[in-house]
């Protein structure tokens, strides 16, 4: 991988500026090079927010990313926002929870999530953002889903450390998913 | 020494501590209000001082009192703040006190915006408060490189009894990247030295001062700035050449953020073998000039200069300074939080080559 | 039978208007509307609603109109604001106040002639809600902006809209020496005890031991200092004609804050200088408090040290002019 970079946009409090963090940290404890941007303003909720990751093997140049390879949407507002500026065959996660259109990018590889739903069965809904992360890290391959799990462990902590179990299956949960989706492509290519 | 990862504003508030500044007099202001919200944190881990200012005057005006004891200290703001901290500035520089102060700069004039600017690029140079005065800036592209220019606006401002301005925009501010720090623990205090109010037992006593009540008086003060100002010029400037360095056909003069978006620019192109060469001054004040000329004299004899900044018309005075008239200086720019795209300087760049 | 209208599109969620109910008819849905917010539903039958108003009160959004049991709309939303939706977040009181200042000029008549002045602070885009000629200040400078236009014009009705940072902090200059000059102006002060559109920030009104981004361990007055109380403050003066504060955390409240925004704004009309209200605000976004959490701590915590009422007012003008010695 020389480089890639995913941009993940949701409603503020939908957690997508902490799950690009641990994937930036996952990602530096890899030994790549990382930058996380995220959209700021005034601090109101029901907003929407969003983040660009970069992951390279050399120094990153430009930060701001306005051709996405990768993109994870949590709302509809932010699927209709960003799915169109996703670069040529780049790859999009939809939370179908609460994205009910499809993305319209035949081009794309596009993997849906009912992210809330399977967070739920892992343990909490509230952990909708790291099934997403998991469905992403598992289709685009940018980094381990161990170093993802290590970065969860480290995130939460002291207080929060009881979050790490439930945190971590919804990852799991989501990584799973995203495989499938991989090996299905993969299948329609052969065939 | 491991990296961590860190927001801009949070390592710049680290990089403070480490270079042995523990007084912070600061006001929230979008986007550098995690400058304030780390410290108030961090500062009694070291025995520091930190007070929430009820305004930027205040602040200001608290790093002139603070720095007049000699003591290392620090202020931070964005746009709207420096505004109101121009009088204090005057004074400080005028008084040669030792401060540091950062400005991320958001969007202008008025309140405009927070989003990403250098619109404060005039400011920074040659504006803010009355009388012949400067200041040292210096401007990052980094996270990591605002934690090194951190740490060199401490040791410029002792040395030189200049404020020193570190000059970013919202986006280092708000970006978290790798960074190391380059010591560790709280670093030194300033020396002890001839001029701070310390309590005068046992010496004569100091007077921290601007007013000259005799021209001729007032006539040497200003003299003797403009000879530290020019021995700064001589010995502080800093620059970065990037890409082609040997033969370029296209020079770009861009800083900061606008200088890594002109990177990648010229990353993608020379994949098609376009020869760009990019011009990254650092210290915006002294600026590089001769370095600057250096590099336009590496490019044939008519091609052009292509200055990229994100306000409309303000870094250009000084790359066309630079060029002393040998040069066409082609503009790409924009306002408001809007940033230049790495797609639109390519597209800028193929337009202008030959 | 009265009955309520709720605007689903508009409604953000908050359960004020749960809480105000006092006949407990209005709850929550399963509805979640296009900007992502669970929308209320009146859950009584038809007899029971009297259209009282009292969720139309509480209600920060405009999300309710009421009608009483003759069919007669107790509850109108005002012209005096525009129908843009507020960016203000779920159960944020910001919108109440707003709201009234709006019905206040329309029912004294003076929407026509009003100027108001926004500060810096998460109500800058109160010029994008009030359907009048605004301004626009600088952070804190409002009540100069304010004096300059009363000065050039007699007779419009200014008024500043202004937050705790921006009044009590960076603008304590300002508003200190437009009171004592008694610019006939109306001042109408929102203290929520903390810097809301900057991420919440300690601010100048900020409670003891109240943790905030820059007093993460809880105010520290050894330090900082005990909250200003403005009202007071403002009232050792000897200009100002009126000074009062009243809170808008729950609708019983906010009727009687109504009143004092109307006694305001008709000293004003009648020429006489400078008056203020200050009004205990709700910010549960920055609190980290759910609105109706957010309303009982401004009853709980805020109310004994910022005790509500008039402070100061003109001596009563007497009915007949005494004969003279
Ligand atoms: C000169 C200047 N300094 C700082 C700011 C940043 N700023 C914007 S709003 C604000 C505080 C707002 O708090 P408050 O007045 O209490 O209003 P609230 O958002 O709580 O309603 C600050 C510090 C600014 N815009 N201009
Ligand atoms: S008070 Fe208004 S915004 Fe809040 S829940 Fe009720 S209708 Fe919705
Ligand atoms: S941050 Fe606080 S004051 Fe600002 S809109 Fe939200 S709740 Fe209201
Ligand atoms: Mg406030």
């Amino acid at each position: 991988m020389e480089s890639t970079n995913v941009l993940m946009a949701g409603f503020g409090g939908q957690g997508m500026l902490l799950a690009g963090k641990v994937l930036a940290h996952a990602a530096m404890a890899e030994g790549k090079e990382v930058s996380w941007l995220p959209s700021y303003g005034p601090e109101m909720r029901g907003g929407t927010a969003n983040v660009t990751v970069c992951v390279a093997a050399r120094p990153i140049a430009s930060p701001l990313i306005t051709t996405p390879q990768a993109l994870m949407v949590m709302n509809l507002p932010s699927l209709e926002k960003f799915a169109p500026k996703v670069m040529e065959g780049g790859l999009i996660v939809v939370n179908t929870s609460l994205v009910h259109r499809d993305p319209k990018r035949e081009d794309c590889t596009v993997v849906k999530v009912d992210a809330r739903h399977v967070a739920g069965l892992a343990g909490t809904e509230r952990a909708a953002n790291f099934v997403m992360l998991g469905a992403y890290v598992a289709a685009s391959g940018v980094v381990a889903p161990e170093s993802v799990e290590r970065e969860i462990e480290n995130e939460f902590t002291g207080r929060k450390a009881k979050h790490v179990p439930a945190n971590i299956a919804a990852f799991r949960a989501g990584v799973d998913a995203g495989r499938d989706v991989q090996e299905t492509a993969a299948q329609e290519q052969d065939a | 020494m491991t990296k961590v990862l860190m927001k801009g504003n949070e390592a710049l508030g680290e990089a403070a501590i480490r270079a042995g500044c523990v007084h912070f007099f600061g006001y929230p202001i979008t986007p550098q209000t995690e400058v304030p919200e780390y410290l108030v944190k961090r500062l009694p881990e070291v025995g520091g001082t930190f007070v929430q200012a009820e305004s930027e005057i205040a602040s200001i005006n608290m790093i002139y009192g603070a720095a007049g004891t000699g003591v290392k200290c620090l202020t931070s703001s964005s746009s709207p703040g420096i505004s109101l901290m121009a009088e204090g500035l005057s004074y400080i520089a005028a008084c040669e006190l030792p401060c540091v102060l950062i400005n991320i700069m958001r969007a202008g004039p008025g309140l405009g915006g927070i989003l990403p600017a250098q619109s404060d690029y005039h400011q920074a140079t040659r504006g803010h408060g009355h009388g012949d005065y400067q200041l040292i800036v210096l401007a990052p592209a980094s996270v990591q490189e605002a934690v090194d220019l951190m740490t060199l606006a401490f040791e410029l401002s002792e040395t030189y009894r200049n404020p020193v301005m570190v000059c970013a925009d919202g986006m280092i501010g708000q970006m978290m990247e790798p960074v190391e720090f380059p010591t560790e623990g709280r670093g030194e205090p300033m020396a002890d030295n001839d001029w701070a109010l310390t309590g005068s037992e046992g010496r004569e006593r100091r007077i921290v001062n601007s007013l000259y009540l005799s021209p001729e008086d007032l006539d040497a003060h200003n003299r003797k700035l403009k000879a530290k100002y020019d021995l700064i010029a001589e010995k502080e400037v800093r620059h970065e050449l990037y890409g082609e360095t040997e033969s370029p056909d296209l020079l770009l003069v861009a800083f900061g953020t606008m200088a890594r978006i002109c990177k990648s620019a010229i990353d993608d192109l020379q994949a098609g073998g376009a020869k760009v060469a990019l011009f990254r001054p650092i210290t915006l004040k002294p600026w590089p000039y001769a370095a600057c000329r250096e590099a336009m004299d590496l490019l044939p004899a008519d091609a052009p200069v292509l200055n990229v900044e994100m306000s409309m018309g303000q870094l250009i005075d000084d790359v066309r300074l630079a060029g002393e008239g040998s040069r066409r200086v082609e503009f790409l720019g924009a306002a408001g939080g809007v940033v230049p795209t790495p797609e639109q300087v390519a597209a800028k760049i193929r337009e202008l080559l030959p | 039978m009265g009955y309520i209208r709720i605007e689903r599109a508009v409604c953000k969620g908050c359960g004020r208007c749960i809480i105000a109910c006092p006949k407990d008819l209005i709850e929550f849905s399963e509805e979640i509307n296009e900007r992502g917010y669970q929308v209320v539903t009146y859950k009584g039958s038809p007899e029971e609603c009297g259209g009282c108003t009292l969720c139309a009160v509480a209600c920060p959004d405009l999300g309710i109109e009421t009608w009483n049991n003759r069919g007669k709309q107790t509850f109108t939303v005002t012209t005096g604001l525009t129908e843009k939706m507020t960016h203000y977040c779920p159960g944020c009181t910001h919108g109440v106040v707003h709201r009234i200042v709006a019905e206040v000029l329309n029912e004294l008549g003076l929407i026509g002639r009003a100027i108001g002045v926004a500060p810096v602070g998460c109500s800058v885009l109160a010029y994008e809600y009030f359907n009048f000629d605004m301004f626009e200040a600088a952070h804190g400078r409002a009540p100069a902006v304010a004096t300059g236009a009363k000065r050039a014009r007699p007779d419009t009705i200014v008024f500043t809209y202004q937050g705790d940072g921006d009044l009590a902090s960076i603008g304590g200059n300002e508003i200190l020496h437009t009171a004592n000059r008694g610019e006939k102006i109306t001042v109408i002060f929102l203290n929520n005890a903390i810097y809301g559109m900057t991420g919440g920030q300690m601010a100048p009104t900020t409670m003891p031991g109240q943790r905030t981004t820059t007093s993460p361990f809880g105010r520290d007055v050894e330090d900082t200092g005990m909250p200003i109380k403005v009202a007071e403050l403002l009232s050792s003066l000897t200009t100002p004609a009126y000074i009062a504060r009243g809170s808008a955390h729950d609708s019983k409240h906010s009727v009687r804050l109504k009143k004092m925004i109307k006694t305001a704004f008709q000293h004003q009309a009648d020429g006489r200088c400078f008056s203020f209200v200050e009004v205990l605000s709700t910010c549960p976004t920055n609190w980290g408090l759910s609105p109706n959490e957010a309303s009982a701590w401004v009853a709980d915590a805020m109310m004994d040290y910022y005790p509500l009422g008039v402070i100061k007012e003109p001596a009563k003008e007497p009915a007949t002019a005494p004969a003279k010695a």
